[in-house]
């Protein structure tokens, strides 16, 4: 036993933000290491500086002893790192076993791959894992469930020296899971395998894991023994930043209800998601990455339309069934990727400002150039977009300036409604407060918000109030006078006890 | 800085053009002579008529393969139409209405069944194209009626003093397109659609729609061609608009619109349409065998993608 991996003063930034700041921690050969944290913490920036998909600004890895660098996925796999990430990576259009041996020498005899040793050392591989199917099956005829099995399999079966699992359980089920572990657990007893886990289901670390690291905004905060610590420990280590509540918060809640959300049921995506909004109200929609925020958020929107639910704006049922209805009904929503959902690349700053508005800037058919400019001027001036020339390419801004562009071009449509969706991500401190400012101004001309961040500091001081999200279903409520991230971490976790936490 | 950008752009091809014409004129002095000229505009009209469809289209993120056997198809029943002494009008509008609708059938194809337009479009070309062989019985059809030839229709082949009525036609089909792509929200929700269609529908955008109404046009544009081709030969060949497809798509693309969508002018692809005709008729006048042009265009056509990539490149370092 010693220490097998080690991590000495890594930092990793991207452009001005900084992932993962000095972390320094060790992991034992042979043991289940569990890392924890919010959204953001830096678990998975460190995980892919495992893999050789980043490499760290500075700061250095050892394994077994010796500095290590890795470059390239190659590199990684030749260290004997072997990662299971969130997302599938497995060619569906292929069966099981050529999935197992993508890329692998084992299978090569001479010119040809042997498909006999394929199937066979396949099937060996789906008995070990109980599960029902045959190698020759496409991946693409497996549930998701079954698909991140393979995934965790296909780890497996070369025998890492280091298996990194990085929140494997998503979509298993409990018996699934309970043989996972097993596998896990006889890996290590066996092949003295270290293995690092990664899940924001804390039971989960409680069951499997020996030791665990605590991230918490890209800083290393502890290693503890997990038979030392509670959920409710890992939680407050988790959380634990300071809010400034000096700036008293205005609340510009009136009675009237804007929208009532009954019963929002999609398989998969939530369960039974019921709630009100009021006129002027900020309301938050706090969980984990998964839990279904953006999901029910779609739905509202019309963009992902829901099994079974019902909709009432102002007390009228409405039926929004695309984003074209619910922007009819006065709903705007600022997407959760600004790059992909939000902006078009190929058009200006001016163009993707008034994309909602191009009403306001028509003479008769025609779109009038000087209608146009005089808009893009009091949106510049309104809400403090730094753009230069609006006639550059969008994506010649930053991105506090890009989110500006979203926001004012949803807003100049005069909503009734606004959903945001992590509305200040990869932003900068001073967009962000920008950004807040713009957002209590509207909620106080009677605009009800509904807000999904993953960043609770966030919606602590900004939200009348914050619905918690556990895999689908509202876990909890929180007034936004009395929340603490440690108790919307609990629900986010849904963690049994819900008795009152004092303010850490 | 984006319109200087653009209009840049276009003067890449503009200068392609004039190199071309210059060179062509120190060659053979008669390339530049008003008759052969004008003749060499004439031969643009076809191709660029139908190429204001396709640049719609592509703008908007789409393609459109059968649009050489629309010409066909359309230009066979307009034919076998006015044989049989139907009103040469009524003729008429039925062979755009025929274009409207394979573009209609195109446009619900790629958008309600979800078939990538390219195969889509290349299932609707091999069946218009057997379709036109059946309407002719896979021959020619010349020889129409004297009430047919002396209709408005038929004036659309015929000369106003020296410049045939075709190129006027083009004209005002381009600028009107020109102004629809660049002044109203029709345009702008193509370029969306084209730029990001998810983006595009997640502000309101009906992209379903959008992509619609350009397989449209692309039909109307596409008859309306073949309509003006009769008019001029006084025939429809038995192999009308076979291949022309590949010519539109040449010169929108060399015009500057992008194939993956969200960029492109009107004023780009006529310029694009007005380099293949010049390459043509230069290479007649140059005497080069004849099955060399769609080489010497496949070459321009490359390198001036190639060109437009180098430069955008540049752009996007700053």
């Amino acid at each position: 036993m010693g220490a097998y991996i080690q991590f000495r003063n890594i930092t990793k930034k991207f452009g001005g933000t900084t992932a993962l700041n000095q972390v320094s921690f060790d992991i034992q050969e042979g043991e289940i290491h569990c890392l924890c944290g919010e959204n953001g913490a830096g678990k998975s920036t460190l995980i892919n500086l495992c893999g050789g998909i980043f490499q760290p600004t500075e700061g250095q890895i050892f394994i077994g002893g010796k500095p290590v660098v890795i470059k390239t996925v190659e590199q990684s796999e030749k260290l004997g790192i072997s990662i299971v990430h969130q997302e599938i990576p497995l060619c569906l259009n292929m069966t099981i076993a050529e999935n197992i041996f993508l890329n692998r020498k084992e299978a090569v005899k001479g010119l040809f791959l042997d498909k006999k040793y394929m199937n066979e050392e396949a099937a060996k591989l789906l008995k070990r894992f109980q599960l029902n199917l045959k190698p020759t099956q496409l991946v693409e005829e497996l549930s998701i469930a079954e698909q991140s099995i393979i995934q965790i399999a296909k780890a497996v079966y070369y025998k890492p020296k280091i298996l990194i699992l990085d929140e494997p359980t998503a979509a298993l089920t409990d018996d699934q899971r309970d043989v996972m572990y097993a596998v896990v657990r006889e890996l290590v007893k066996t092949q003295k395998t270290t293995v690092l886990y990664v899940s924001h289901r804390l039971e989960e670390c409680m069951e499997l894991g020996d030791r665990a690291t605590i991230l918490r905004d890209g800083c290393f905060i502890t290693t503890r023994d997990i038979k030392d610590l509670t959920m409710d420990d890992i939680v407050t280590l988790m959380v634990g930043r300071k809010i400034d509540r000096s700036k008293k918060r205005e609340s510009y809640v009136r009675d009237e209800v804007l929208m009532e959300v009954k019963h929002f049921t999609k398989k998969r995506q939530f369960e039974d998601v019921s709630f009100q909004l009021k006129k002027g109200e900020i309301l938050g929609l706090a969980g984990f990455v998964g839990a279904g925020r953006t999901e029910v958020l779609t739905a509202i929107f019309g963009a992902n339309r829901p099994d079974s639910g019902e909709l009432y704006l102002e007390g009228k049922k409405v039926n929004v069934k695309s984003p074209a209805d619910a922007i009819r009904h006065r709903i705007s929503m600022i997407p959760e990727n600004r790059r992909d959902d939000g902006l078009i690349a190929s058009m200006s700053v001016q163009q993707n400002a008034q994309m909602v508005v191009l009403d306001k800037i028509k003479n008769g058919i025609f779109l009038n150039k000087k209608k146009s400019d005089a808009l893009m001027t009091k949106m510049t001036s309104d809400y403090l977009i730094k753009a230069g020339n609006p006639s550059n390419p969008i994506f010649t801004l930053s991105g506090g300036n890009q989110q500006k562009v979203v926001i004012a071009r949803w807003i100049a449509n005069h909503p009734s409604i606004l959903l945001c969706d992590e509305p200040t991500r990869g932003i900068d401190v001073g967009a962000k407060d920008e950004i807040y400012g713009i957002l209590r101004k509207i909620a106080s001309k009677g605009i009800g918000i509904v807000i999904v961040s993953s960043e609770l500091p966030e919606l602590i001081s900004l939200c009348d109030r914050i619905l918690v999200m556990h895999e689908g279903k509202i876990t909890g409520e929180v007034g936004g006078d009395e929340a603490t991230e440690a108790g919307i971490m609990r629900y986010a976790a849904a963690l049994k006890d819900d008795y009152q936490y004092a303010d850490e | 800085m984006k319109e200087k950008l653009k209009s840049f752009r276009e003067l890449g091809v503009i200068c392609v053009l004039i190199a071309l014409i210059i060179l062509l004129t120190i060659a053979r002095p008669v390339f530049i002579s008003p008759t052969n000229f004008i003749n060499v505009v004439r031969q643009t009209v076809q191709i660029g008529i139908m190429a204001v469809g396709m640049t719609f289209l592509i703008i908007s993120g789409e393609m459109d393969l059968s649009v050489g056997s629309i010409f066909g198809t359309t230009g066979m029943l307009a034919a076998t139409l006015y044989k049989s002494n139907v009103n040469p009008t009524v003729a008429f509008l039925v062979a755009i209405l025929v274009g409207c609708a394979i573009g209609l059938l195109n446009g619900i194809l790629v958008t309600k069944t979800k078939i990538p337009a390219f195969i889509a479009t290349l299932g609707t070309m091999k069946i218009f194209r057997s379709v036109a062989y059946a309407i002719s019985g896979g021959q020619s059809i010349s020889v129409f009626p004297e009430s047919v030839m002396n209709s408005w229709v038929f004036k659309m082949g015929g000369s106003l003093g020296p410049i045939p009525i075709q190129i006027f036609i083009m004209a005002v089909i381009f600028v009107v397109a020109g102004i629809v792509l660049a002044k109203t929200e029709t345009g702008y929700n193509m370029y969306a659609t084209g730029g990001n269609p998810k983006a595009a529908n997640l502000v309101g955008i009906n992209t379903d729609r959008v992509k619609i109404m350009g397989f449209i046009i692309s039909g109307a544009v596409s008859a309306l061609a073949a309509m003006i081709s009769i008019a001029y030969l006084g025939s429809v060949p038995t192999t009308a608009g076979e291949g022309r497809e590949m010519d539109v798509i040449a010169a929108v693309i060399l015009g500057g619109a992008s194939l993956s969508g969200g960029r492109g002018t009107m004023l780009g692809t006529f310029i694009g349409a007005m380099i293949i005709s010049v390459v043509k008729n230069g290479m007649v006048l140059l005497s080069v065998p004849v099955f060399w042009q769609d080489g010497f265009i496949g070459v321009v056509l490359i390198l001036a993608v190639l060109l437009d990539t180098v430069m955008h490149r540049k752009d996007s370092r700053g």
